[in-house]
């Protein structure tokens, strides 16, 4: 019951072509339809829904909307009423607004970002199927990612003006949507300043997470990969294509995830990242890190910041 | 670069007096990446993020591909200002760098202090 998970992203993109190549032959990505508007919808070979991942054509870069779903279309009721007595307003989209999507509730967290609840999208199956399948499918692209995996929110935060939505969208996806913290960062003279949060619904270590930042936006969206050897392997095939790799294969110390960042051709942040990291659960203690180790929280080989991965973002 | 042979312009970077080299089929802020030099930030390198937000003060550049109009309005680029990754020389240029990180966590000073060494990383991040 509730929210499921991810269910897809609506990205900004700058240059169509440049975007649709990037997706495909880095992440491995496959096209499954284009709207008259021009808007692309990809999804990943392992993705048995019709696309998680729509681009949109723009002069800007940045994050449309992200959507989460739920299981069953009685969720939406339950959710609805749930987020409006917290005090958010929402926006019911009928059947057919996005192609090959059922009706989707429509709201904003309190930084700002656009969230979309759905209950039902076209069913088409992975590429391997369902009857004696193979572990991965012939013919793949890239870095042949498994599926969209998160994403990190940038989330206005101005102490002095007493201005956290970190905070304020982890008490409104608790509350409301039911999530649960997995890790926090702390920070502030008395520790008790949510800077950042990593939430989950499932049993990885984050659907969502939200960070501090002078202005709400996109900071990534992130896809599974297998193993840190397809991590690797995924860099290489940044370097085959010139992608510009923002943060080279390491490990964080929140989430324990083996990563690499780098951006599309709009400059929106992607990350493949491999490894469950640990059981996510509602009873485990939830991870915190203290201002003065955020660096090794953030790279934990290293421990020191990154400037453009920790300022940059759509 | 001893083995880059091919045709460069000099671009000056207005703010620290500083020249480099750039190839006519190269972004002013690749070009000055690969060096391995300072002066202009870099960040998404794709026309999206802004920080390389740059005036040309002389000279004429060609532009490679969009810049977001998030971060350059019309009347900006207009005006000659533009990203550092969106162009590359037609003539020996000069710049000055106008753009501006917004640094998340900034009002906390254990994490802002750190963050001045790290521009360092960055910098050589991009000559890899």
């Amino acid at each position: 019951m509730g929210v499921m998970r991810i269910g897809h992203a609506s990205l900004r993109v700058m240059d169509m072509a440049a975007a649709v190549k990037h997706y495909e032959n880095v992440l491995g990505l496959k096209t499954m339809m284009v709207d008259k508007a021009g808007n692309t919808y990809l999804k990943c070979w392992d993705e048995w829904d019709k696309y998680s991942l729509i681009l949109t054509p723009s002069d800007r870069a940045g994050l449309n909307h992200v959507a989460y779903k739920v299981e069953n279309d009685s969720d939406l009721d339950t959710l609805k009423a749930k987020i409006e007595a917290w005090g958010v307003k929402t926006t019911e989209l009928p059947e057919g607004t996005l192609p090959s999507t059922g009706r989707m509730l429509q709201f904003n967290l309190p930084s700002g970002h656009e969230m979309r609840l759905y209950a039902m999208k076209e069913y088409v199956g992975t590429e391997v199927g369902t009857t004696n399948p193979d572990p991965w499918p012939d013919g793949m692209k890239g870095a042949g990612a498994h599926w969209l995996d998160h994403l990190l929110l940038m989330c206005e935060m101005n102490p002095p003006e007493g201005i956290n939505t970190v905070a304020d969208n982890t008490r409104f996806m608790t509350e409301a949507l039911d999530f649960f913290l997995t890790e926090q960062v702390l920070v502030g003279p008395a520790g008790d300043m949510q800077a950042a949060t990593w939430m989950s619904r499932t049993t990885t270590p984050h659907d969502i997470a939200f960070v501090g930042g002078p202005k709400s936006g996109l900071h990534h969206i992130a896809y599974f990969l297998d193993s840190w050897h397809d991590v690797l392997k995924a860099a290489d095939v940044m370097a085959k294509n010139k992608v510009k790799i923002d943060v080279a294969p390491t490990r964080h110390g929140i989430t324990r995830g083996e990563t690499i960042y780098f951006f599309d051709p709009s400059g929106n942040r992607n990350e493949t990242f491999a490894g469950l990291g640990y059981l996510a659960q509602r009873d485990r203690p939830v991870t915190t890190w203290t201002e003065d180790q955020l660096g090794s929280g953030i790279f934990y080989h290293t421990g020191e910041m990154v400037a453009s991965f920790t300022d940059v973002y759509t | 670069m001893i083995f880059d042979s091919r045709t460069k312009l000099s671009v000056c970077i207005a703010n620290t007096g500083e020249s480099y080299p750039c190839a006519l089929d190269e972004s002013l802020l690749r070009g000055m990446l690969k060096l391995g030099r300072k002066g202009v930030r870099a960040g998404c390198v794709n026309g999206g993020c802004g920080v390389c937000k740059v005036r040309i003060v002389e000279g004429t550049v060609k532009p490679l591909g969009p810049v977001s109009r998030a971060h350059v309005s019309a009347e900006e680029e207009r005006c000659g200002i533009t990203l550092a990754c969106r162009v590359a020389p037609v003539t020996a240029v000069r710049i000055e760098a106008i753009g501006k990180f917004e640094r998340p966590f900034s009002k906390e000073p254990a994490i802002a202090a750190g963050t001045s060494t790290t521009l360092l990383t960055t910098q050589q991040e991009g000559d890899m």
